[in-house]
């Protein structure tokens, strides 16, 4: 009996997924990198705060802030980079050749990755709130839900787009994954609101969905959190889910394309470029 | 009636990045094929030849610069995701799929992306494992296996999903003997076995084309410059006489060339050992006795000599004048 | 011989390192990429500080953070780019073994490829300075650089670092790669605790006596006080807000020397434990990519 386009993927999402949890639970070194270590840049800004006599809150922007990177980190380097690895070991020509969906295959590596990412985002919000004396206060938890998961949702979409560079680039794509990393949590508030950039820039920023992902969920977690806010939570979560949209068709665009110019170009599996 | 592949004039050229990065490549030069299905098809050609290039077009991975390519009647370019639904490709040398994984969860993983439920499939890789000799490493890590295993192992993802048309690239490539007669023998059962099932080889290796196809094109510098079965293609040169001829270090080869009645010869130094062996292409078996006299003349001793059965290597030497180095 | 060959493998290894490093793209695009980022790392900070501060960048304590974070770059790029060597040329190029079995020497090998990533990162941390001082008023002066103190102290600790990359590259052998997380904790815990960004004397004793064993914390200071040593005393003169004030300067450079002595002992000691380790479990060429 053959299957429906949906099963098909969702099968394909289940077996790429499946390397990377198996991956990690037969590596267990991952434990310790991803629960102490990225603690330690959350740490230095919470330090600096401390040491320039901001207002308590902002240690918890950052630590919060510090959660949110490992998502940011997800998408960025074990998703749409990840693309550049499969094409150096062979493997991006075996998913190209299937038939299924490109998003089917950067969703599996999105959703393998996912117990890892959040068990550094949930370390570092645990960390942080016991050394620093921090304190998280939820008022809704249901929005908050809401806000994570329109904001991951557009994340991952835009992350798939970025994805697609790599059917047609190498090391240039790689390089500018690298020279994204920074600027971006600059731009996204991911240390500081995004407010204090001035609108029009906040306003810029806002296309990268963590911008306002981090910006709502700084406002239900923080009772400060609206006096630093840029917009309200439910107008994030309205150009949250807008953006939801146009990622995923964007995504879909851009990989078809790119897919495209990589075969013209033959440069779709060569290597070492 | 469909073929399982068919190409019209097509041609592949590959432009540089960057101009000072050398010339463009013509890498397929209207290549027409046509490939019935349940056949077993090779493509012989030395190193550069397009091979490679050709089944990456026919695998839907690269497209062509002009011409037409169909696979099981879908057009490449144009109908790829149909395409997709009915091939599979093994490459020779592969080192795809996760080392951290064991073999079975490797194979599991690549058959998920063709839509097969678990339980089918693990049962299709366990019968494989034991017709290839892998099952005792059916659960092992993928890094622990050794060449030959990695590539038995690549050649079961590309059947496991159970397709109409396989492209093996050279798959039995720096395998010994055992694993390139295992794979060789699983490809023409699959081939017999099956119903229109179609293999299209890619390999260097002569005696493995003679061996298994039903046909072969042998391709050189993109161009396809014969194409028919195994026999009719050493009929090409059955006029001619084949020598063979092995002397000590034969300095100067150049006054071979000058006698009348060689069509063709090549040569090979072995300055190790102080040899040289020749192979001719005869027109004329008179020849023979002013090759002797020549080697004789130079100052080398013939330490063989001897007439052969024509072979695909003579029949490549005739159409392009060089052997498979 | 053996050190000329050995200066010839340093010599093709920061070849090999600057061909990787430079070649993805067209000198233009990479010279762009050079300036910007750098310069876009630095700006979480200044934003941080002028958000809390109001501007107020003529603040010593601005000048301190900028000069330390431009300086950590060192620290950063170092140490992951030699860690990153091991696993991208182990898993990726997969030219490890071949340079491995060669016979010419690894440290040296691993010591080429550091060497050219501390020269590209230098031209990364001087157009981050000069951003500083011309975009953004950092408090250096160039007639009051202490040269006699600022040359040593940054070949010192360049050493020093690069000598702390050798151990992380044996312990890279015997990792798999999503421990790339080594390289970003070692160099986290230099960020944290050496006084890159915040003077030490702001982290509770336990860890400020940590700081004092790290090697690192004695090159940001010294290298700040050949640097700024205006600023810096100006930042001293309320306290002792760097921790290291009782400090002089040769007292500084001997405690340099020495961590790299003992840094030296240590990382040899680590790889060649760690390489005897990954040839006994056959981790020299193995893959761990999912």
């Amino acid at each position: 009996m053959s299957e429906t386009w949906l099963m098909k993927n969702l099968r394909a999402v289940k077996g790429r997924a499946y390397p990377r949890v198996v991956g990690g639970n037969r590596e267990p070194s991952w434990v310790f990198f991803e629960i102490a270590l990225p603690i330690l840049t959350v740490a230095a800004y919470a330090y600096i705060y401390k040491f320039m006599s901001a207002r308590p809150e902002f240690v918890g922007y950052v630590i919060l802030g510090g959660a949110m990177t490992a998502f940011w980190l997800n998408i960025l380097w074990s998703m749409a980079s990840q693309f550049y690895w499969e094409k150096e070991t062979g493997n991006l020509q075996l998913y190209l050749i299937a038939p299924i969906s490109r998003m089917a295959i950067l969703a599996g590596m999105a959703v393998g990755g996912l117990f890892m990412t959040s068990t550094r985002a949930l370390a570092t919000i645990i960390i942080g709130v016991f050394v620093f004396s921090v304190s998280f206060t939820l008022s809704d938890p249901l929005l908050m839900v809401l806000v994570f998961v329109v904001t991951m949702i557009a994340l991952y979409g835009m992350g798939m787009m970025f994805a697609s560079l790599y059917m047609l680039l190498g090391r240039e794509a790689y390089h500018l994954s690298n020279l994204m990393t920074e600027p971006i949590y600059l731009a996204s508030g991911f240390y500081f609101p995004v407010k204090y950039l001035g609108f029009w820039a906040a306003a810029g920023a806002s296309f990268i969905p963590i911008t306002l992902g981090l910006d709502a969920l700084r406002q239900l977690f923080f009772p400060t959190g609206s006096q630093d806010a840029f917009l309200s939570v439910w107008t994030e979560v309205g150009i949250l889910s807008a953006l939801c949209v146009l990622f995923l068709i964007l995504s879909r665009l851009s990989l078809d394309y790119m897919e495209w110019l990589g075969k013209s170009t033959g440069r779709l599996t060569l290597r070492w470029q | 009636m469909q073929y399982a592949v068919e190409t019209e004039a097509l041609t592949r050229v590959f432009q540089p990045k960057r101009k000072k990065e050398g010339k463009s490549v013509t890498a397929l030069d209207s290549v027409d094929l046509s490939i019935k299905q349940g056949e077993l098809f090779g493509i012989l050609g030395p190193n550069g030849a397009g091979k490679t290039t050709l089944l990456k077009i026919l695998s839907t991975l690269l497209l062509p610069t002009s011409g037409k390519a169909y696979v099981a009647g879908f057009d490449v370019e144009t109908d790829f995701q149909e395409v997709r639904k009915r091939i599979n490709m093994v490459s020779g040398g592969e080192v795809s799929g996760y080392g951290l994984l064991t073999v079975k969860e490797n194979l599991w993983m690549f058959s998920q992306f063709y839509g097969i439920r678990t339980k089918v499939a693990i049962e299709r890789i366990d019968r494989m494992l034991e017709q290839f000799g892998l099952m005792d490493k059916r659960n092992e890590k993928v890094r622990t296996l050794s060449t030959g295993q990695r590539q038995k192992m690549n050649v079961i993802r590309g059947f496991v999903t159970d397709p109409d048309i396989i492209f093996l690239d050279e798959p039995t490539l720096g395998l010994d003997v055992n694993a390139s007669r295992v794979i060789r023998e699983y490809i023409v059962d699959w081939v017999s076995n099956g119903t229109d099932k179609t293999v299209l080889l890619t390999t260097h290796y002569m005696a493995e084309a003679d061996q298994l196809c039903d046909r072969i094109a042998i391709i050189d510098n993109g161009k396809i410059l014969a194409c028919d079965t195994p026999e009719n293609l050493k009929k090409l040169v059955k006029t001619s006489t084949m020598l063979k001829l092995d002397t000590t270090m034969l300095d100067d080869k150049r006054v071979l060339e000058t006698i009348k009645g060689i069509e063709k010869f090549t040569y090979a130094d072995d300055a190790t050992n102080n040899l040289t062996s020749l192979k001719f292409v005869l027109q004329d078996e008179s020849a023979v006795s002013d090759i002797v006299s020549e080697v004789v003349r130079s100052g080398a001793k013939i330490l063989a000599l001897r007439k052969t059965e024509p072979t695909l290597e003579d029949v490549f030497i005739k159409m392009v004048g060089k052997g498979f180095e | 011989m053996a050190v000329s060959s050995d200066l010839r493998t340093f010599k093709n290894a920061a070849w090999l390192g600057w061909q990787m490093e430079a070649n993805w793209t067209d000198p233009f695009l990479f010279a762009t990429y050079s300036i910007v980022k750098p310069i876009a790392g630095t700006l979480i900070l200044v934003f941080m500080f002028l958000v809390v501060t109001g501007g107020e960048t003529d603040n010593p304590f601005f000048s301190y953070m900028f000069v330390g974070n431009a300086l950590y770059m060192f620290v950063a790029d170092v140490l992951f780019g030699v860690t990153w060597v091991i696993h991208d040329d182990r898993e990726h190029y997969m030219t490890l073994r071949q340079v491995y079995i060669a016979p010419s020497s690894f440290f040296s090998y691993v010591l080429g490829r550091a060497a050219i990533k501390i020269a590209i990162t230098s031209v990364g941390v001087l157009l981050t300075l000069a951003f500083g001082v011309f975009v953004l008023g950092i408090d250096i002066v160039f007639g009051a650089i202490d040269w006699v103190l600022l040359v040593p102290a940054l070949l010192v600790g360049l050493a020093c670092i690069s000598i702390l990359g050798l151990a992380l590259a044996g312990v890279t052998l015997l990792t798999a790669k999503h421990a790339m997380g080594i390289n970003e904790g070692i160099a986290g815990v230099f960020y944290v605790l050496s006084g890159v960004i915040f003077p030490i004397s702001i982290l509770p004793s336990w860890a400020q006596d940590i700081s004092k064993w790290l090697p690192v914390t004695y090159w940001m200071e010294a290298v700040r006080r050949g640097l700024m040593p205006d600023a810096l005393a100006q930042l001293n003169s309320r306290m002792n807000v760097t921790g290291l004030a009782g400090f002089d300067n040769v007292m500084l450079m001997a405690v340099m020397t020495l961590g790299v002595l003992v840094s030296l002992l240590l990382s040899i000691s680590m790889f060649r434990y760690a390489d005897h380790v990954a040839r006994r479990k056959g981790k020299i060429d193995w893959t761990t990519t999912y």
